[in-house]
């Protein structure tokens, strides 16, 4: 119901028991360590870092493996697998296992080598093709590229950036130069390049070379001392051989499956040894001693001190968190209230002195998500598919199961607004009757118990605002409350009652003019005086508020204006409030889309095409607008309870309690006790 | 004659409302692929961040297709005075506009939504408030459009 109560624990012990503590406090996981601010020159922080990088290396290690090993081997998960939460182990496995840690860590460093010989080979085989590519050209070319000629010959291979015959390419070359014998031939010309084999007496080569340079000769990028014919065949058998041994690696890889489970226990055992030896690092220790300091909860305190004292030689002190520091918080709430705490914790935990808003919030929660999705069978389908997922996956990890407990009680809360507003999957009923059964159902007919919004939006709207304003109401009433607990009665005078005297006050004077009521169809009816009471409680309330909002500051005049200023804060009052439309807009927004499904598949009538296409429709349809709405309902509803409702009392910014404890990925270590 | 305004202030809503939302999911999403190429885990999480500019579109269609079952076209008397149909059209105007411009906007917060999302995963909760913030605009358009439409066949013009 509220923020569990903290202690704070001081431990002296002796260094020899130091790693049973430890490992007692981790077993019960409930104590959050702190670094220990003694400071003293005997007592030290222990140095952890090269354990820590011997940990942090063997789980990479591990992890890297996993990570190859999956990929490889894909696990048959599910999927729904993120449901299903770690595996519970025993301690008689967690012995099998343990003892063949130094075999699987051999193993997840051959996976590895595995891994990176199977990247070389890849990177291998890229190489290859690569060089095939240029070799291409020359595939036609009987001698080596690198032949530069024989005794009185010289041999010019390359290729020209362009597309030449071999006579275009005479032509131009005996033009400038007349006098030389050459033998050209053309191995494969393409618009991008030319490629040339030209012999040429040997004294004529520089002259041939300088003519070809003009034409932007160059020689091949790969040269060899075989034809490239031979090259590219060579190759292929390279890269073959670099697949056979990708293949072999992966064969291996996977004949490794069955190893799994022993990787993942051993990144978990790495993890928790690993989160051990951060807790040491928070430690003071001298030769003999050392000190550990941190907090636990006050249910927790005495268990935990007498099975301390009962097995070992340690001094404990429980108390109060010292001054100045803020102890880490815990919410404790019933089981109606707790799947909220998400929520709260997601805004910030209560800090210092602030009560929990869990539970009044809870209320609130489903209360309002109900009203925006509004639709019976909507809520039928979120009640019956989150018990049925909570069934079938009883370990499912603790955040994830007070989520969805906290969906089913929202689906309950839709539920009961959708039979209140009429609301089956819209008005499918409706639709379904007319379309199939001949039924003749007018737009009188109506499954609703109380009214349909859609066919009377003002209504709902006020009822809306109605809403709006006891939420509303009841967060500046939390503030009231708190602020009388901690002795600030004055605060609570200035800034609650007074903003209830002059909302309040200005909402029944409201009511009591005639054209307000009559645009919000309201048929009240107050006696005059009731206006006049409304109007001076608001007057009063001003007042009161145009003296106390600038109470901090000294000058008069300042102080004045600053209470003009926060009277001027009504209009975040009335934006707040008309923030509550929202409800209207995003029932209404319900109803209507499906209402828009039911028709688009009721479109063919009646018969079995329109009964397919209606099926069609129906499931696509309303599966997107429960999707849709789902989404839209959340996210306003925690809107509403964070901007409008917890802006009116709330802070948070407090530390979420963090106990040492095994915090494992894959499995859950069953205590035995 | 009427018909034909009726007709252009749904379309409208549909249109103007649907490219801003495709807009905004666009830009969305962009960055969602981008936070998931790095970390496949936050898939869920940017995906819900990636829909919220979506709903303009939705609230979009609703008003058109209000609109449509009102004035006949799916069926019914496509007859109705000039006048209505200008209110029709001037009721589908504020979803219209609103839904194109706020959805643009709310598409940009989702985006820097999903980069705190990529940097602090836990503060998932107040990043999916900031584009929501922008949305009570639309939803405030919307509330006028469909008040606006549910009153117009009752009036005697």
């Amino acid at each position: 119901m509220a923020v569990v109560s903290m202690r704070h624990l001081s431990l002296y012990g002796l260094k020899k028991d130091r790693k049973a503590i430890l490992e007692l406090l981790q077993r019960r996981g409930v104590v959050e360590i702190t670094p220990c601010p003694i400071e003293d020159e005997r007592y030290q922080s222990p140095d952890i870092s090269s354990q820590r990088a011997v940990f942090d290396k063997c789980v990479h290690t591990m992890q890297g493996a996993l990570a190859v090993l999956d990929r490889e081997v894909p696990p048959n998960a599910s999927m729904f697998s993120s449901l299903e939460g770690r595996k519970p182990i025993t301690v008689e496995d967690y012995e099998t296992f343990a003892k063949e840690r130094d075999e699987i860590y051999r193993i997840a460093e051959q996976l590895n080598a595995l891994d990176r010989q199977i990247t070389e080979c890849q990177a291998d085989i890229l190489k290859c093709r690569a060089q095939q590519e240029t070799l291409v050209p020359w595939k036609e070319l009987d001698v080596p590229l690198s032949t530069a000629g024989t005794a009185n010959t010289a041999v010019l291979i390359g290729s020209l950036p362009q597309a030449y015959t071999s006579e275009q390419l005479l032509s131009i070359l005996a033009n400038q130069l007349p006098e030389t014998d050459l033998s050209l031939e053309i191995l494969r010309a393409s618009p991008e390049q030319t490629c040339i084999f030209l012999l040429c007496l040997k004294e004529d080569m520089d002259h041939v070379q300088e003519a070809l340079n003009e034409l932007g000769f160059a020689r091949p990028a790969v040269a060899g001392r075989q034809p490239a014919a031979d090259m590219i065949r060579q190759l292929d058998e390279r890269v073959k051989g670099c697949e056979m041994k990708v293949d072999a690696a992966r064969k291996e890889i996977a004949s490794y499956a069955g190893f799994r489970h022993a990787l993942q226990f051993t990144i978990d055992h790495y993890l928790m040894r690993s989160e051990k030896y951060d807790m040491i690092g928070r430690l003071k220790q001298s030769g003999r001693l050392f000190i550990l300091t941190g907090y636990l909860p006050e249910r927790d305190a005495a268990s935990l001190v007498r099975e301390i004292d009962a097995n070992f030689d340690a001094a404990i002190e429980v108390g109060a968190p010292p001054e100045g520091e803020e102890a880490p918080v815990l919410l404790k709430n019933n089981p109606f209230s707790s799947p909220v705490e998400s929520v709260v914790d997601s805004f910030g935990l209560p800090a210092g002195r602030e009560r929990d808003p869990t539970s009044i919030m809870s209320i609130f929660y489903y209360f309002l998500f109900g009203m925006m999705l509004s639709d019976a069978a909507y809520g039928l389908i979120m009640v019956v598919a989150i018990t049925v997922m909570l069934l079938k996956f009883p370990r499912m990890e603790r955040g994830m199961r007070q989520s969805l407990r906290m969906f089913r009680y929202c689906g309950v809360s839709t539920m009961l607004w959708g039979v209140l507003f009429g609301g089956y999957f819209g008005d499918a009923p409706k639709v379904i009757a007319n379309t199939f059964f001949g039924a003749n159902l007018g737009d009188d007919f109506t499954l609703a118990l109380w009214f349909e919004p859609v066919k009377d939006p003002i209504r709902m709207l006020m009822f809306s605002f109605l809403i709006g304003i006891i939420h509303l109401f009841v967060g500046l009433g939390v503030k009231f409350v708190t602020d009388c607990r901690t002795g600030h009665v004055k605060d609570a005078i200035y800034d609650v009652l007074f903003w209830y005297l002059l909302v309040g006050g200005g909402i029944v004077y409201l009511l009591t003019v005639p054209m307000f009521l009559n645009m919000a169809n309201l048929a009240l009816e107050f006696p005059p005086i009731v206006g006049t009471i409304a109007a001076i409680c608001a007057g009063v309330g001003a007042l009161g508020i145009i003296c106390t909002a600038g109470r901090e500051s000294r000058s008069p005049v300042k102080r004045f204006l600053k209470g003009l200023y926060g009277l001027y804060n009504i209009t975040g009052y009335l934006s707040d409030i008309l923030s509550y439309s929202r409800l209207l807009a995003l029932g209404l927004a319900t109803g209507v889309i499906a209402t828009v499904f039911n028709q688009m598949g009721s479109m063919l009538g009646g018969g079995v095409a329109g009964v397919i296409l209606f099926v069609v429709v129906f499931l696509i349809g309303h599966t997107l607008n429960i999707g849709i709405n789902l989404l839209g309902a959340y996210v306003h509803t925690n809107r509403l309870q964070f901007v409008e409702f917890f802006g009116k009392f709330y802070e948070g910014g407090g530390k979420a309690f963090a106990p040492f404890g095994t915090h494992t990925h894959y499995y859950k270590f069953k205590e035995d006790q | 004659m009427g018909v034909v305004f009726a007709l252009i202030g749904a379309a409208l809503a549909a249109l103007l409302a649907g490219i801003g939302s495709a807009i905004g999911v666009g830009q969305a999403g962009e960055a969602a692929t981008g936070v998931v190429t790095e970390d496949p885990s936050k898939f869920s999480k940017v995906l819900i961040l990636q829909l919220l500019p979506g709903t303009q579109g939705i609230y979009g269609l609703l008003i058109g297709f209000l609109v449509l079952t009102q004035i006949g076209i799916l069926g019914g008397d496509a007859n109705i005075s000039a006048a209505k149909g200008l209110l029709y059209l001037a009721a589908c105007l504020p979803m219209a506009f609103v839904g194109l411009w706020s959805a643009i906007r709310q598409g940009r917060v989702a985006v820097s939504s999903i980069h705190l999302v990529a940097k602090k995963p836990d503060q998932f909760g107040k990043s999916m408030l900031f584009p929501a913030m922008v949305e009570t605009y639309a939803i405030l358009a919307l509330l006028i459009s469909i008040l606006s439409v549910f009153g117009i066949p009752a009036l005697n013009i």
